[in-house]
């Protein structure tokens, strides 16, 4: 099962670095973004953190969203999915490896968008850097694992390029608190009670949630 | 389908009959005015019964999705859509009601920092997409399971909500709400529990009249069917 996820997920990987579909339109895409969300806030004239903090996670989400819509392309175009799906594996490791393979391409384009970021918005104070990349990787979990199975959901329907974002962007609001919130309290500024549990731990608690939800799920994915 | 029965339209027919007038009967006559909020607290009585009924309602559309999702029965996948949908109708009420209270005791049509409210649009965004992903797809067992699954999935957005606008809220907004304190007066409590039994039966009618809708057009499409001479 994770043998068959992880093949899956290199190939995934291996045609991206060939074909170079993706991978690239999102770092155009996220650095579009940075770019529209700071003209229309003005971070730069005191808005502040709390707005750099913002510009950057809704950048994240919308970025990931364009990256879902290619989740499943290669298969569904070339009839791959088909042999894919004849093939004696698990649904669920269909499920993982492709998401596996979407958490790869989310940190390729934060690798870049992250510094571009910190570069464009703060070039005396920034935030300690340790808790956005943790708050960072474990949200590309979340979106990853919700994300893929929305694609996966989608993958039938006769409007999927619009209907993708409509299914990913509410379940991804709770990782966007966080996220802010995380990145907020970052700065050394009061960043809001998430008590015991923290921002961390409640990003942590979502991946595991939904993980279990989409796990147990994912076998009635991509048709019969 | 041999397994269910038909629910009753009677029985939450004549429960709402009764139950709904009576709450609007209690809340302006029986209850005295709220100390706090004076007249305007009054909404209470509908706002927070439909909103409970909206999360009944959804939570029933879970429920039947995995039954469906165990079972494959498309009787549970009728019925797990009918309770999307109510809960979708009471989450437009919910929304409605909500800005109008918020505006007379708050002063804003929307306070960011009220929480149910904004776990609320968090789930009403959700459960609306539902039916945008149900009926972009073909009739049939794809469209079921796929269906099934969003609506299950919200069983794990409902508490991550709540969790995150409450552990956020002091950075979105400083000031909590939180109620006087005094507890409610007894006859608060009573009209609102005959309020949200009003509601709750309403949604029981609205389910059953509409499942019933819905199997009657799926018995005229396959008699369609019958008389092409196709195989159902």
């Amino acid at each position: 099962m994770i043998g068959a996820a992880l093949a899956i997920a290199r190939v995934k990987l291996v045609l991206e670095l060939r074909r170079r579909e993706v991978v690239f339109a999102m770092l155009l895409f996220v650095a579009a973004t940075i770019v529209i969300v700071h003209f229309a806030l003005r971070a730069d004239d005191g808005a502040g953190p709390r707005a750099a903090a913002g510009m950057l996670w809704a950048a994240v989400v919308f970025t990931a969203v364009l990256g879902l819509l290619r989740a499943f392309a290669a298969e569904a175009e070339e009839g791959a999915l088909d042999a894919l799906l004849l093939a004696p594996v698990d649904r669920a490791a269909i499920w993982l490896g492709s998401a596996l393979a979407q958490f790869g391409f989310l940190v390729v384009v934060e690798v870049v968008a992250v510094p571009l970021w910190w570069l464009l918005f703060f070039q005396e104070e920034g935030p300690a850097p340790l808790p956005v990349i943790a708050a960072l990787l474990l949200a590309n979990v979340g979106i990853a694992l919700v994300g893929t199975l929305a694609a996966g959901l989608a993958l039938g329907a006769r409007t999927r390029d619009v209907l993708l974002p409509v299914l990913v962007l509410p379940l991804a609001i709770p990782l966007v608190l966080a996220g802010v919130t995380a990145t907020y309290g970052a700065f050394g500024e009061e960043g809001g009670g998430f008590g015991p549990l923290g921002p961390l731990g409640f990003l942590a608690l979502y991946d595991l949630i939904f993980l279990a939800l989409a796990w147990g799920t994912s076998e009635h994915l991509l048709g019969d | 389908m041999r397994a269910l029965g038909r629910p009753s339209t009677t029985v939450p027919l004549i429960l709402s009959l009764i139950l709904v007038p009576l709450t609007v009967v209690l809340a302006f006559v029986w209850t005295g005015e709220d100390v706090d909020q004076g007249f305007s607290q009054k909404i209470f009585y509908l706002h927070v019964p439909v909103a409970l009924t909206s999360y009944a309602a959804f939570g029933y559309g879970a429920f039947c999705a995995a039954m469906y999702l165990w079972r494959r029965d498309p009787e549970w996948d009728l019925r797990s859509y009918v309770g999307v949908h109510s809960g979708t109708i009471f989450g437009t009420l919910v929304l409605l009601t909500g800005p109008i209270w918020a505006k007379a005791s708050w002063g804003v049509w929307w306070n960011w920092g009220d929480r149910q409210i904004n776990v609320f649009l968090i789930l009403f965004l959700y459960y609306c997409a539902y039916f945008m992903l149900r009926f972009s797809l073909d009739e049939g067992e794809r469209r079921r399971s796929a269906s099934a699954v969003y609506a299950l999935l919200g069983v794990g957005l409902i508490p991550l909500s709540f969790l995150a606008v409450r552990i956020a809220e002091t950075l979105i907004h400083p000031t909590v709400f939180t109620s006087s304190g005094a507890a409610m007066p007894s006859s608060f409590f009573l009209t609102f529990l005959v309020g949200l039994a009003g509601m709750l039966s309403l949604m029981a009618l609205l389910m059953a009249v509409e499942l019933r809708g819905k199997r009657t057009a799926m018995r005229v499409l396959e008699l369609q069917r019958a008389a092409r001479g196709e195989d159902a």
